[in-house]
């Protein structure tokens, strides 16, 4: 089966996104303009969602884009998605500024 | 490229042809209903209670759309002639929109025999003025006569990665033909705004997009609140969004390569032509009554729609004077939704198009919606009342 597809944006990038449902498994091809590095699927990634290029300690930073999008609220294993249960954004977060103050 | 359109006498160019009758009420919304060919602009507020500052905004969108260049004539009508807040008084709005040197008409209650009268007289000028906007043929222009707005919604990965990427393409086009291409969205740039500050045309600019990020922080800061329960929205954690800086680093996208030349309000027109950040806010009902008013003959949303194909959305576009158009790079989104959709770029993501092709595509579908082919929002007779960005409390 050829391996699914998946879009890496910027070369410092720790994610990709699936261009295709991924099944776990699966072998995975993460496209950097002409270059694609391979990885395996550690768990399903619905398309659109993201997959860690590589393993991402608690507290790393993750960037998508080139730029940061957050830092890993538990370590991630490569080949695991990337969402909201393992990311966390850090801009504007009134919570974080409140727990500060207290 | 170039498109067909009405060139006003003060040398914009309409990609419409409208006689506007502002603002809402039983006067305007009797003589459109009568009269095709007019436009009336639904908005439920009408400044009472409102600040100054708010107030004036009111006016500056009024006069803004009574400007626009795809309106050929307006008629105004007066709630309470001669009374009300200074900012508002008809007299004041017509004299700003003849400016253009359009025709303006007032209809005064109190002079014309009552709402009735004035009802009366409103539809047969309305006739008139349908009739001599008629007469009007289109001609051929360059593409610096064509001024854009643009927000994406229901934003999911495939904006970020082909839909938003689109929108840049045909931005660029614009602003290297001479044109003038809008985009906003304050919230969604916080993460991002490090990026369009290195594109500002000088260092105040640069500070000034900042500093519109810096102060919307702020106040996100100030409720207390946490973000993501807010903005992400549902509908964009559903498509794989995963945090506002990743929604605003994909949302940047759509505002191409260009060089930024300013920083605009809600509804300021842009003083020269060129690539500029407005500092509004997102809800499509809002953003594009602003873009109109700053002059925008085209708006566009780019809809990611992942997860929630987005039907009842598609159905209603804002009450504007410009032709709406929606575009997609989500496959599921586009399969769902083929009769609203003007332009799909999810043909990049397939690997059918190139990213060139596909922003080839979108420059002549757009020239060609602008020179007079109906945008597919354009075939329902159906708009939503705009809802004004004013920030400032009421009382």
């Amino acid at each position: 089966m050829p391996a699914k597809r998946a879009l890496i944006m910027q070369p410092n990038d720790n994610v990709a996104t699936a261009l295709e449902e991924i099944q776990v498994g699966d072998d995975v091809a993460a496209a950097l303009g002409k270059e694609s590095r391979s990885l395996r699927a550690a768990e399903a990634i619905p398309f659109g969602f993201k997959v860690a290029l590589q393993d991402i300690p608690q507290g790393e930073l993750i960037r998508k884009y080139g730029e940061v999008i957050g830092r890993a609220s538990t370590a991630i294993a490569r080949g695991t998605m990337v969402h909201i249960h393992n990311l966390e954004g850090t801009r504007a977060r009134g919570d974080l500024e409140r727990r500060a103050r207290a | 490229m170039s498109f067909w359109g009405f060139v006003r006498p003060d040398g914009s160019v309409g990609t419409r042809n409208y006689v506007l009758v502002i603002p809402q009420g039983i006067i305007a919304k009797t003589i459109c209903d009568m009269v095709p060919g007019t436009r009336g602009i639904l908005t439920v507020d009408h400044g009472s209670g409102r600040t100054a500052n708010n107030r004036e905004q009111i006016a500056r969108l009024l006069i803004g759309l009574g400007r626009n260049p795809n309106v050929a004539s307006v008629i105004l009508h007066a709630a309470s002639p001669g009374v009300g807040y200074p900012e508002l008084r008809v007299e004041r709005l017509a004299e700003e929109i003849a400016q253009g040197g359009k025709r303006v008409e007032v209809l005064d209650p109190a002079k014309d025999g009552g709402t009735y009268g004035a009802i009366s007289r409103g539809i047969q000028l309305a006739r008139m003025l349908v009739y001599e906007a008629s007469v009007q043929r289109r001609a051929l222009v360059g593409d610096d006569q064509l001024c854009v707005g643009v927000k994406c919604g229901y934003s999911d990965t495939t904006s970020g990665i082909a839909g938003n990427p689109a929108v840049g393409y045909l931005y660029d086009k614009i602003v290297e033909a001479g044109g003038t291409a809008m985009f906003g969205e304050t919230t969604e740039i916080i993460g991002a705004e490090h990026v369009l500050a290195r594109r500002a045309v000088n260092r105040q600019v640069a500070q000034a997009i900042l500093d519109s990020a810096t102060a919307q922080e702020a106040r996100a800061k100030a409720t207390g609140l946490d973000i993501r329960t807010v903005n992400p929205v549902p509908s964009n954690i559903k498509g794989g969004i995963s945090s506002l800086e990743e929604k605003s680093l994909g949302a940047i996208y759509k505002a191409g390569t260009s060089p930024i030349q300013g920083v605009l309000k809600y509804a300021e027109r842009p003083p020269r032509k060129g690539l500029y950040f407005v500092d509004n806010w997102m809800g499509h009902l809002s953003i594009f009554a602003g873009y109109v008013a700053a002059g925008a003959n085209l708006v566009l949303f780019q809809l990611g729609g992942g997860g929630v194909a987005g039907r009842t959305l598609l159905e209603g576009s804002p009450s504007i004077v410009a032709p709406f158009l929606w575009a997609t790079a989500n496959p599921k989104t586009y399969a769902a939704a083929r009769d609203s959709i003007d332009y799909y770029s999810g043909t990049v993501i397939e690997g059918t198009e190139t990213p060139e092709e596909a922003g080839e595509r979108f420059h002549r579908i757009v020239t060609d919606i602008a020179s007079g082919t109906l945008a597919r929002s354009e075939t329902l007779n159906y708009t939503d009342p705009i809802d004004m960005y004013l920030e400032e409390p009421r009382f």
